[in-house]
Order: structure tokens, then C-alpha cells, then sequence
């Protein structure tokens, strides 16, 4: 092991110390429950080496010493009484019915699951078993291994167009080569001091409430921290919010139209000239043909089309061309329509020909020590097997993920081959992710066999698993946080223990060694963690505990400098060495190279017919402080600050419909419907609502899967994926209300 | 002199840390003699809540904190000298074992900061985290805050704060004597659009005056580069907005801001 050049912060104590009788570990914050960050803590346990307090760990510069009120309730998580401690089974005949679970031991559970998957594996096929998993937690590359290494192609999320980040990463790989993220000075340890750091002029927070969602490795508060430092924010978001009552502008879009939004920008960059004539020239590829395409876009149609004033239009743009440097945060907003791809390529486009990239306070690509994304060991999937990933042929541009709407229409006809057998780790996807989620309940109910793993039961896991494995949250396991956003080295620094369960990664390398020995030589998970972090950053696990948060060595302007690309020439990883403004990546899968905009279907600007019927624009997914997606509503003190699942509508349309606040509705439109406590606020522009997701209720019935049809709003939604894809109309529906009759 | 909270609206962003914070202080732990355990839900002594004003598109996001005010000459005290005590910091003490079965306080305070124990028979409310204070640190709320929006210490470490601040509910204060100073307390606004309606453009430059028609004060702005114009921190009055822009005849238009905040809409001048 040597030096490979990171850097550290001072500690003033070991990672683990006591102080006035407890024990007090220094680590990182990631998951379950679900986070998207991986915050600097302080664990807190006593003499029974029970959880009891959490603090965030000043010394960490990522989050400072904050936290967000998730990790400040943890020990409610991980403490609660509901939670799953010990594997059960349930025979698959008796499916959805709640008094048939059966406690047996790891070793059953583990011989059961692996002799199930090898009779499928023997009779069909290792294809014919999925491996699923949700969002937000730390179990990517070692779900992609087991999945890889059993020999199924098959790893996914019940997603439609896997709708979330891996849009935007897959769409700049299309055309950047690398993803991007706004510098927010996250990759230096001394953070806003840095002397090669500068304060980003305007940041453009796009499709995003950052400061509630803390979402894909961006600490909200750091837009805070910036604003302090003197940054102007511009908002583009259909919801008035906070950060938005302190923009210099804020951009109400009409929910799906952001792509045009971005390419009317992009129109008034263009012609008034306004473009980094040379970064456009030496870095860029395709302009011309970009320039011809945004002249499809000038600023009145956008206007008529996103619902934005021209004049916002205007400033918007003409503030970007003229800040130096400007930056963007987006958000899963961007991927949550059905043409993602050419959303966030429009929106990225906007900061590329800026010269907004590798710049200090600008884009920047993020450090990465497993990249992460891709998943891990997919070398280990011979050939042939590569070949049966379902949806390849239809979407090229799924290089690593079976592509999900095609899994379901797969697990619905059978063709080109059946599924038996489906891994589900900690996705509770019947209330969260999955469109249409009793179309996906009604393809998958009848498969063979159905493994399951969650700290909690679920209406997932009532409906459908066979066996059930107890997850455990992060307190009581060890780990590294090799995830979204810029990397660094992070452990996560086992402090407790809760019955019988075991982490995600334990549980895996315990299937792994029985499915693929070879492929998993490790004896311990620690073992595994030293091997996935000796190359970059020369420690072995033991060691980062020690001296974690470790900085990569980090530098500007990495395509100047030839250390973007494997072959160490100057420019982008990319076919042209450029930014390719015209991807050929696309190009090459069939695809229209350059952004465009394609109304949302269905919407006001592409079925008018059905605007009488269902006369408002509907967009999901609004976040809450409280809770992680579909967790967090068993955890009363939490669930006390958002009690009910909302809509939010303004109060003129109340108004016309002669509802009130309070009143509970249901959410309906030609696909499904759902229930919804209205909340009357300005905050919503008359023409649409707003609502969150991933409704269930865990004191609801467990026979009715607790509630959940009842309430998941994405009985409105279709799987619909876009031309590649990727991208689905999560964001975009239209409904209307009605009171709900007792 | 004694312990005050400062509270600044300006760098809320409603996180909910500080209500988080203080379950995670006072759920099953007991910190007698200031307080028995706080129940997981049904009381809130530190609660934060959103604010959102105006009628679309001109409506702004704000955050309250309501917390025991810590009064300098508190109605809970008042109500029951015997079970209610200020320590010689100044932080109010509702006495859990004297309180026992008192339930006319919570109505005793003007706040809504006192809360019921069912299952204890007590009244509860913040107790500024005594426990933490004597052991020399910080209230927990005051310690997640992510931006400092909450301050706590000696009365004499805040003077230009405690100049600029306002009281929660300004008509109770002198009564009172609340020791929560709050700073950029949300106000109303009066805003609005100036139009060209014939040229379906927004109007840049023009003139707005505001005449506070119960005082006669006048403010004065100019339209953005929206057409916009924003008073914000304005009384809450009838005005009397005239608009004026080179070329155009002047309008007046009436507003109120007694009930809320107003945007006024669409003003549309005429040529002259």
C-alpha cells in the first residue's frame, strides 16, 4: 500500500472514544434508512451498546457538523419496534396472506434461497431470475455482483425508464464522456477556503429542492453556504419553495416542459452571442448543428409552451452567458419525464457552451473510486449470458441494467423467456417506484420465487416474498460509501447490534460464496471492502476507519490536461476527444443527437381532447423533510410532521371546485386513482397540483398490503418509457379531484 | 440580564432540525427537576411553521419558530406562582411535581407553548434544555441548527440583535416581556405587474408609489426587468398604488394588506 496522494482532515480523537460514559464512533452516514449522502457522524451507544444519540461530526467537511432531521431521529429507525429481526418463510401458495410467516434460522433461509435459485438456474436458465433493487441505499455494487456472478444479466429497479439519476449519468456519458456536478468546493477538505476554489456567481437549482431532498451526493444546505458567500440563485421549479422566495428569478415550469424551457435558453445564448466562443471552439463538437436546432425554439413559443414569461426567459439566460462561473443543481425532476435524455442534454448543453465546465464553482467531474453506477464485476457474466439482458435489443443504451418496462411486459407474456425467480433487496417497490403498481403486482404474484430483504415488512413483502431476510441499518454494520456525487473515503463503523439481522453486503457475499465461490474470495465483508479501495486510495479498510473522510488528489481543468480520458490525450472520453453538442453515442443507438423537446403525453399540450375531463397538470414526488421515500412512516415523531399524504392545490381552484382544505380527495385520471388529504396553498399555480409519494400505512391493513392501492399515486402513472429508454412521465399527469364519499 | 434566544426568519429554511432535536433531548429521558419525558408525538415545544403568502404568481415561503418565550414576567407564573419559577438565569421552569394536575396552564399561556401530559398529569413545555445550560452547553435546538438561525446566551452578547428584534405577538410584549428575539419576522408584501396592454409587453422603469392610506407614509419603488415591482416589509394597511411610466397615462389602484399579503395582479397603463 502506498501513498497515492489523498488528503485528510485533522482528528482530534480516535474513531471511537468515550466520553461521559457512552461511546462515541466517528464514521459516515449511509443506509438504510435510505440516504443519498453519506454524512459525517457521531454514534452515540451505551454501556448495552444500544444507539441513543446522534450528532453530526464537525470535523467532517462534507456536511460540517450538520445533519438533517433523518439521521437526528435514526435511533427511532433503528431502535423501533417494528422492525424485522429474524428471517421468516412463507410458502408461495400462501402469497399476500399475512398469518402464514414461519421464523427460521440464517443457515435455512440461506440453504432455501440458494437451492431455489439453483433448481431455476438448472431448469431455465440463471437469466430467468431478476435482481432488483430501490433507491438510496448502499447496496449497488454488491446486488450487481451477486447478480453478475450468478450468472443472470437481469440486475434493475422497478423503475419505468429507470426514471431516476442514472438518466442524466448515462445521458452525459453520451455526451461529456463523464458526469458532472456542480462544485460546491465538496472535493476539498478545507471546502470554501480552498485558494483554487471560487464562489459559483449564480446557481441555477433546477428541478430540485435541495435543501429538503439532499439528493444524489449534494448536501442541500451547501446552496446555503454559497448564498451566505454571495451566490444568486435562479429556482426553475413548478412550486414556489423556500429557496425559490430567494431567487433572483424564479422560473415556474409547467412540470415535463423543462427541455424546452432549456432550449429557449440556449436560443438567446445562441443569437445573442453570447456563448464561450472559445471553449465552444476548442472543446466543443456539433455546434453548428446545436445552433440550427435551437432556432426551432425562439423564446415566445417557449413562454407559450413552459408557462414561463419571456422576460424570465431572458434573464435567465442572459444572467447564465454572463456570470462567470455559473452552475447547476438538478434534480431527479429532469429524469422523471418521458424524454429525459434530451432534457438533461439541453440543460447541460446550457452550462457546456457557457464554459461552465472543469472550472472552478462550476461543472465539474466527480472524483469516483468505484464507479459505482455501472455496477461491479460485470466481467464476470459470460458472454452468452450478456446477450439474454432483457431489453437490450429494444434500448442499446441500457449497458448494464435489464431495462425495467420491458421486464414487466417480459414477466406479463413470457417472451423471449420467463421469469421464475426474483432477488429484491430493500425496494418496497409496490408503494414507491413502480408505475403502475398493480399491473407490476399482477405480472410478478405468480412467479415462482420471490427473496426479499428490508428492514421493515412491507406491502411488498407482504404481497410477495417467500422468504424474508432482515436488513440492517447502518449503526449496525461496517461499510465504505462509495456512491452518488463526488467520492471520497468514508467508512461506516458498526456500533450496534438489533436481533438477529445481518447488512446487505453480508447477506450477499453469504449467497455469493454459495452461488459463485470464485467470484467472492473474501472471508469477511471487511475483506472485500480492503480489496474494492487498496487500488485508489492505497488503505485497506481498518485503516480508513481510522482516518476517514480521505480526499482524492483533485485538479481543474482535467481535459487540458489529458486526465479525463484512459488514453491520457487532452479532452473528453468521448468519440471526438469534444463535448459532443451532436452525440455519435447517440447517433450510433438510433437516436436524434442534439436535444429537443417533445411535449409530455398526456398533458395540455399534447391531448387537449382530455383536458375537460381531467382539467389539471398533475407532478409527484414532492419531498418531505421526514421521510426517505416510502420509509420513515412507522417513526411517529416523524410521521407527526407530515401525518397524511397531501395534494396540494392552490385555493382558487379549490375554489371553482368547491373544496376546502383538509378535504380528503381522490387524485383520479384515466388510469387509476388514489387518495390525498388536500392543502390549500399559494405555493401551487392554479392550473395543476402537486403531491408526494410512496404512501402506505404501517398501522393500515397488512391483508389489504397496508393500504397501499389505496393510496400510491402512481396508480396514475403508465410505464411509458422515452425513445431510449430512459425517462418516464413520473412528474407528469393530469387529473382531476373529487371529494371521497364515506 | 440572563439567558435570551435569538431567532433570525431570514436564515430558516424550515429544516425541522430544532424540532427534531428537541424529541430526540427529551423522549424517554428524564431531566428532572426542569422535565419529566416529552411524549413522542402530540406536543411541540419547538415547532416550526411554514409560511406561504401571496396569491400566484407572487407568493413567498417563510418559516416561524414558536417556542416557549421564556417571559420576563410570564402569564404561567402568573397562573400559578407556586408551580411555575424562573431560575436566576432566566429560563422558566414549569415544576413537574408542583405542576401535577394543572392543567388550566396550558391555557395560561398566550403562546400555545404549554402542552398537557395525559399520561403524566402534568403540563410540559421547553425548559431552554436547563440540563444542557448547567452542564455548560448549548440547547439542542440550538446546536443541529444548519445556519444559525438560532442563537442562545447571556442577554448582554446580543445587544445590536435584541435593538433590531421584534416580539412574536407584538401586542403581548409589554405585558409579557418575551425573551425570544426575533429578527426579519415575515411581513406582507404589496407587489404587482405594470403592463402594456396593447403591446402585450411588460412595462421597465416605472414609477410605483404606495400611500399608506391609514398613515399617509409613501413608499416608493421602481418596476424590474419582469415589470414587477415589490414593497416587502410593508404595514398592514390600505394603500393607494399609482403607477407612472414616460408616455403612459397614470393609474391608482386600491390594495389592502390587512389579511394578507397582496399581489395586485396586472396593472395595465395606457399611452398618453
Amino acid at each position: 500500500m502506498g501513498d497515492k496522494g489523498y488528503l485528510f482532515v485533522d482528528h482530534e480523537k480516535p474513531f471511537r472514544y468515550e466520553d461521559e460514559g457512552l461511546t462515541v464512533t466517528r464514521g459516515s452516514a449511509w443506509s438504510g434508512p435510505g440516504c443519498h449522502l453519506g454524512c459525517g457522524v457521531l454514534l452515540y451507544t451505551d454501556e448495552n451498546d444500544k444507539l441513543v444519540k446522534v450528532e453530526g461530526d464537525p470535523e467532517n467537511p462534507y456536511n460540517q457538523g450538520r445533519l438533517c432531521a433523518r439521521c437526528l431521529a435514526l435511533p427511532e429507525v433503528t431502535n423501533h419496534e417494528d422492525r424485522l429481526l429474524y428471517p421468516m418463510k412463507r410458502d408461495p401458495v400462501y402469497r399476500g396472506q399475512t398469518d402464514k410467516w414461519e421464523r427460521i434460522s440464517w443457515d435455512e433461509a440461506y440453504d432455501l434461497v440458494e437451492r431455489k435459485f439453483k433448481e431455476i438456474k438448472q431448469d431455465y436458465g440463471p437469466e430467468a431470475v431478476l435482481f432488483m433493487q430501490g433507491t438510496g441505499r448502499d447496496i449497488s455494487p454488491y446486488i450487481t455482483r451477486l447478480c453478475w456472478s450468478f450468472g443472470s444479466p437481469n440486475f434493475s429497479l422497478f423503475l419505468s425508464g429507470a426514471a431516476c439519476y442514472v438518466p442524466r449519468v448515462i445521458g452525459l456519458a453520451g455526451t461529456v464522456g463523464a458526469f458532472l456536478v456542480p462544485d460546491c468546493s465538496q472535493v476539498h477538505p478545507d471546502r470554501y477556503d480552498n485558494p483554487d476554489y471560487r464562489i459559483p456567481e449564480t446557481i441555477f437549482v433546477w428541478g430540485n429542492n435541495c435543501v429538503v431532498s439532499n439528493s444524489d451526493g449534494f448536501f442541500g444546505h451547501w446552496v446555503v453556504d454559497l448564498m451566505k458567500r454571495g451566490s444568486k440563485i435562479v429556482v426553475i421549479d413548478p412550486k414556489v419553495t423556500w429557496l425559490a422566495s430567494k431567487a433572483v428569478a424564479h422560473l415556474r415550469v409547467r412540470p415535463g416542459t423543462d427541455a424546452a424551457l432549456a432550449l429557449g435558453m440556449l436560443n438567446v445564448i445562441i443569437n445573442e452571442d453570447l456563448y464561450d466562443h472559445d471553449f465552444v471552439d476548442k472543446w466543443c463538437y456539433g455546434f453548428d448543428e446545436l445552433r440550427e436546432r435551437v432556432q426551432e425554439y425562439p423564446v415566445e413559443r417557449v413562454a407559450d409552451i413552459t408557462w414561463v414569461p419571456e422576460e424570465k426567459i431572458l434573464l435567465a439566460a442572459r444572467l447564465l452567458a454572463e456570470s462567470k462561473p455559473a452552475t447547476l443543481e438538478w434534480g431527479v425532476a429532469v429524469d422523471m419525464t418521458k424524454e429525459a435524455i434530451p432534457a438533461g442534454q439541453a440543460i447541460s448543453t446550457l452550462f457546456e457552451i457557457t464554459g461552465n465546465i472543469e472550472v472552478p464553482g462550476g461543472m465539474i467531474v466527480p472524483p469516483e473510486i468505484l464507479k459505482y453506477v455501472g455496477g461491479w464485476g460485470k466481467d464476470l457474466l459470460p458472454a452468452d449470458a450478456a446477450e439474454k439482458r432483457i431489453g437490450q435489443e429494444k434500448y442499446p443504451l441500457f449497458a448494464s441494467e435489464a431495462q425495467p418496462d420491458c421486464i414487466v411486459e417480459q414477466l406479463e407474456t413470457g417472451e423471449p423467456y420467463r421469469i421464475h425467480g426474483a432477488w429484491i433487496q430493500t425496494s418496497n417497490f409496490l408503494s414507491c417506484m413502480a408505475a403502475d403498481p398493480q399491473r407490476l403486482y399482477r405480472a410478478i404474484k405468480d412467479i415462482d420465487f420471490i427473496a426479499y430483504v428490508d428492514l421493515f415488512m412491507t406491502p411488498t413483502a407482504m404481497a410477495l416474498a417467500d422468504v424474508i431476510l432482515p436488513a440492517a441499518t447502518f449503526p449496525e454494520r461496517n461499510g465504505i460509501r462509495l456512491g452518488d456525487g463526488a467520492q471520497r473515503g468514508e467508512t461506516i463503523n458498526k456500533v450496534t447490534s438489533v436481533g438477529e439481522c445481518k447488512s446487505d453486503m453480508e447477506i450477499n457475499l453469504e449467497l455469493g460464496r454459495r452461488f459463485n465461490p470464485e467470484a467472492w474470495p473474501w472471508d469477511t465483508v471487511e475483506e472485500m471492502f480492503t480489496f474494492l479501495l487498496e487500488d485508489d486510495t492505497g488503505m485497506t479498510f481498518e485503516e480508513l476507519q481510522q482516518k476517514a473522510p480521505a480526499y482524492p488528489p483533485f485538479e481543474y481543468r482535467r481535459h487540458e490536461k489529458g486526465m479525463l480520458r484512459k488514453d491520457g490525450a487532452v479532452g473528453f472520453n468521448t468519440t471526438t476527444g469534444r463535448i459532443e453538442l451532436w452525440s455519435t453515442f447517440y447517433h450510433n443507438a438510433g437516436l436524434d443527437p442534439l436535444p429537443y423537446f417533445e411535449e409530455p403525453t398526456p398533458g395540455p399540450g399534447s391531448t387537449p381532447e382530455l383536458m375537460e375531463e381531467y382539467p389539471l397538470v398533475l407532478t409527484t414526488g414532492a419531498r418531505t423533510w421526514s421521510m426517505f421515500h416510502s420509509e420513515h412512516r412507522q417513526v411517529k415523531r416523524m410521521r407527526a410532521l407530515h401525518p397524511d399524504p397531501l395534494i396540494e392545490v392552490n385555493p382558487q381552484t379549490l375554489e371553482k371546485l368547491g373544496m376546502r382544505d383538509g378535504d380528503w380527495v381522490w387524485v383520479e385520471n384515466q388510469y387509476g386513482r388514489a387518495k390525498r388529504k388536500v392543502l390549500a396553498t399559494p405555493a401551487i399555480d392554479p392550473r395543476m397540483c402537486s403531491t408526494d409519494h410512496a404512501w402506505w400505512l404501517p398501522e393500515g391493513d397488512p391483508g389489504a398490503f397496508y393500504d397501499v392501492f389505496d393510496l400510491n399515486i402512481n396508480n396514475l402513472v403508465q410505464w411509458s418509457p422515452g425513445k431510449s429508454g430512459f425517462g418516464s412521465n413520473y412528474k407528469t399527469a393530469l387529473c382531476k379531484l373529487y371529494l371521497v364519499e364515506e | 440580564m440572563g439567558k435570551v434566544f435569538v431567532f433570525d426568519h431570514a436564515k430558516c429554511n424550515g429544516c425541522r432540525n430544532c424540532q427534531i432535536a428537541c424529541k430526540d433531548e427529551h423522549v424517554d429521558n428524564d431531566w428532572s427537576p426542569w422535565a419529566k419525558p416529552q411524549p413522542d408525538t402530540g406536543q411541540f415545544w419547538n415547532r416550526i411553521e411554514e409560511r406561504v403568502c401571496g396569491q400566484v404568481p407572487k407568493v413567498k415561503v417563510s418559516y416561524v419558530l414558536h417556542m416557549c418565550q421564556h417571559c420576563g414576567d410570564a402569564p404561567c407564573m402568573a397562573a400559578a406562582p407556586d408551580a411555575v419559577y424562573r431560575r436566576d438565569d432566566g429560563l422558566v421552569i414549569v415544576d413537574p411535581e408542583k405542576a401535577k394536575g394543572r392543567r388550566e396552564l396550558v391555557e395560561a399561556c398566550p403562546y400555545g407553548a404549554i402542552f398537557w401530559n395525559e399520561e403524566l398529569e402534568i403540563p410540559q413545555k421547553c425548559t431552554g434544555c436547563a440540563h444542557l445550560v448547567d452542564a455548560g452547553e448549548m440547547p439542542h435546538c440550538v446546536d443541529v441548527c444548519p445556519h444559525e438561525a438560532i442563537w442562545f446566551g447571556e442577554e448582554g452578547e446580543f445587544p445590536a440583535e435584541i435593538a433590531a428584534a421584534e416580539p412574536l405577538v407584538p401586542e403581548r410584549a409589554a405585558v409579557d416581556k418575551p425573551r425570544v428575539y426575533y429578527l426579519n419576522l415575515p411581513k406582507r408584501f404589496l407587489a404587482g405587474i405594470v403592463i402594456d396592454p396593447e403591446a402585450d409587453e411588460v412595462i421597465t422603469g416605472a414609477k410605483v408609489t404606495a400611500e399608506n392610506l391609514d398613515t399617509g407614509d409613501v413608499l416608493t419603488t421602481e418596476t424590474d426587468e419582469f415589470g414587477d415591482f415589490w414593497f416587502l416589509r410593508v404595514a398592514e394597511a390600505s394603500w393607494r398604488v399609482y403607477v407612472e411610466a414616460d408616455g403612459y397615462l397614470t393609474r391608482a389602484v386600491d390594495a389592502s394588506t390587512v389579511d394578507e399579503d397582496r399581489n395586485i395582479g396586472p396593472i395595465g397603463l395606457y399611452e398618453s
